[in-house]
């Protein structure tokens, strides 16, 4: 038997099959800015604080976020099309309905969503059923109705989640769940109907948790650069999945904008790799390899 | 109340503004950027008063048992040594501090109110002491007497009104804009959301500080070295001129001397601000001066 959650099988990188992408690029590459809008009195429900500091509202930790919508967006949209990046937002979409500024900046690029829920402050932990299910269909509805695109995937709102939400994303048409950590390459998620995988996201390559405590922007350029030398390497053999995950209320601060540059043209320098976004990846990996990796998982179970 | 999904912000002190859409903004003699530089000047209670809420940790080693000398103590370097430090590096660059100063120091430091009125300071009112937030727990009747009697105490002990308010570790309630404009203030520095002053709800105007420009949060909440501080002061400058071309940029930062008054820290202070300083297009400027601005030259 599997440990729980029995969601995913074990499958060590070294014996797996080899994944070549599109035109044999050794990395997909996929910029994730998480456009967000925190409430700034939100109901607290379940377990955890959206914010802790003070009794609410928290204004300084409320208009830094804010910041990030005003100001530093469009700071960070400056750069990112200086490399013609098309971005997969990681999308509170309440955002699109209070912001239309936003919205418009973003469908005129064509950029692909990932929902990160309605509010970064709404978290699913004490969902019941059919509120998650309900969820679901609104933020495809929303989607949907905002920017004309159809929903694929879900990093959970604040990165949170029930124990039913894969089955409940692949029950409601997503194929994609960018909250698991565990790999470099997309892998197939067990669920009870359809077809869900992981898609490779960072909590290291990613300017929230590292400019919450003491690292700075040049910090965050060189491991950017060092993760993206790795995985091109081993690229080669077998494909491999990198993100960046961006904030524009961190990344879009005056200090900080400069590094953002730097690593877009340091990694696009390099020949060989996919430009691309989470929605492109999951397809093409449920298309060419989610059965391969099924078949290939059989001989570790236990 | 939880927000609803519908156009514009939700809480009801201003209005929705992406910077990208705005009119330009012009400075004075063409500047691109207005720097403000506040100097925080509170004084950190010997004994946490029955029911105040406080958000801020810092100092001493953290918080410790009453009696916590070395945090008490560390704090009061501020108004003993490092006040003086931190208004000379300022004095000899041509910058003209705006001082956030509680109430307690007001009343109990003659001293340094008439040191800073001399030197040409702004006063600005930052609440009673540095343990005593205004937090959304408070209800109307504290709150309303916290806010007028600071404005009070304030014009008693400096000679004026003050005319601008930065709130104790940025705290506030729902009702805050509101009594602070009631309470006749003219300006608040407690939203960290942009790069330029904007309106806020009946005629308050909000300057707004750069969260990561204050050494409290950078080094002493983030932890950040001084050296990278210096140097995120700088790059950030640089963005700030650079886009302050186009639209002009404010960059408000906010010192606190026991902090940044610090020997080791002090020339790193110096050496950032010598690099703004340097710069043709800069507006070293006090809020009131930058609010009667833009006020009086509204973007176009």
């Amino acid at each position: 038997m599997s440990l729980p959650p029995h969601r995913v099988d074990y499958s060590p990188i070294i014996e797996r099959p080899p994944i070549k992408w599109p035109n044999g690029e050794h990395v997909a590459l996929w910029i994730a800015p998480n456009v967000e809008h925190y409430e700034y009195m939100p109901i607290k429900y379940g377990p955890r604080d959206p914010w802790p500091r003070t009794p609410y509202p928290d204004v300084q930790q409320y208009s830094y976020r804010d910041y990030g919508n005003r100001v530093g967006f469009w700071r960070m949209l400056e750069v990112l099309d200086q490399y013609k990046i098309r971005s997969c937002v990681s999308l509170n979409l309440a955002v699109l309905e209070h912001f239309p500024e936003i919205r418009d900046a973003m469908v005129e690029r064509d950029w692909d969503y990932m929902t990160h829920g309605i509010y970064n402050t709404r978290y699913l932990y004490a969902y019941t059923e059919a509120e998650e299910r309900e969820f679901y269909r609104d933020n495809i509805e929303t989607l949907k109705r905002q920017t004309g695109k159809q929903l694929k995937g879900m990093l959970g709102p604040a990165i949170s989640g029930t124990v039913r939400t894969p089955d409940l994303m692949a029950e409601a048409g997503l194929i994609y769940h960018t909250d698991w950590m565990h790999d470099d390459q997309p892998v197939p998620i067990n669920v009870e109907s359809g077809k869900l995988v992981s898609v490779p996201y960072s909590i290291e390559l990613n300017d929230s948790p590292l400019f919450r405590v003491n690292y700075e922007a040049d910090y965050f350029a060189e491991i950017c650069k060092r993760q993206f030398d790795v995985l091109y390497e081993e690229g080669a053999e077998s494909g491999r999945v990198m993100c960046i995950a961006l904030h524009p209320f961190l990344i879009g601060q005056p200090n900080r904008i400069k590094y953002l540059d730097d690593i877009l043209s340091y990694i696009t320098s390099h020949s060989d790799i996919w430009m691309t976004t989470a929605d492109d990846i999951a397809e093409y990996y449920i298309k060419n390899y989610y059965d391969q990796a099924v078949d290939h998982g059989e001989q570790y179970r236990v | 109340m939880p927000a609803e999904r519908r156009q514009g912000m939700d809480h009801p002190h201003h209005d929705w503004s992406p910077i990208s859409a705005r009119a330009k903004l012009s400075w004075p003699n063409n500047a691109r950027v207005a720097l403000c530089a506040i100097v925080t000047l509170e004084h950190t209670e010997w004994e946490l008063p029955e029911g105040s809420f406080s958000a801020d940790q810092a100092g001493g080693l953290g918080m410790r048992p009453f009696p916590d000398y070395p945090r008490f103590s560390h704090r009061e370097y501020g108004h003993r040594v490092g006040v003086f430090r931190v208004l000379n590096v300022l004095e000899k660059l041509g910058i003209k501090a705006t001082v956030a100063m509680d109430t307690q120091t007001a009343e109990h430091y003659p001293y340094l109110v008439k040191h800073c009125s001399d030197r040409g300071c702004e006063i600005m009112a930052h609440g009673v002491s540095g343990s005593q937030m205004i937090h959304g727990n408070m209800s109307v009747e504290e709150e309303t007497v916290f806010i007028r009697s600071s404005m009070d105490i304030m014009e008693k002990a400096t000679g004026r009104k003050p005319r601008g308010w930065s709130g104790t570790d940025y705290g506030e309630s729902e009702r805050t804009p509101d009594l602070l404009r009631q309470a006749g203030f003219d300006y608040l520095c407690d939203w960290v959301n942009d790069e330029q002053p904007y309106p806020m709800r009946d005629g308050l105007t909000a300057l707004p500080t750069m969260l990561e420009m204050d050494d409290l949060f950078t080094m002493s909440t983030r932890r950040v070295t001084i050296d990278r501080f210096a140097q995120s002061l700088k790059e950030g400058f640089d963005s700030m001129y650079r886009d302050g071309a186009t639209n002009g940029r404010l960059m408000t930062i906010n010192l606190h001397p026991w902090l940044i008054g610090q020997p080791f820290r002090i020339g790193h202070l110096e050496d950032a601000l010598s690099h703004v300083m340097g710069h043709d297009q800069v507006w070293a400027a006090t809020g009131s001066e930058i609010v009667d601005w833009y006020r009086n030259n509204p973007p176009s």
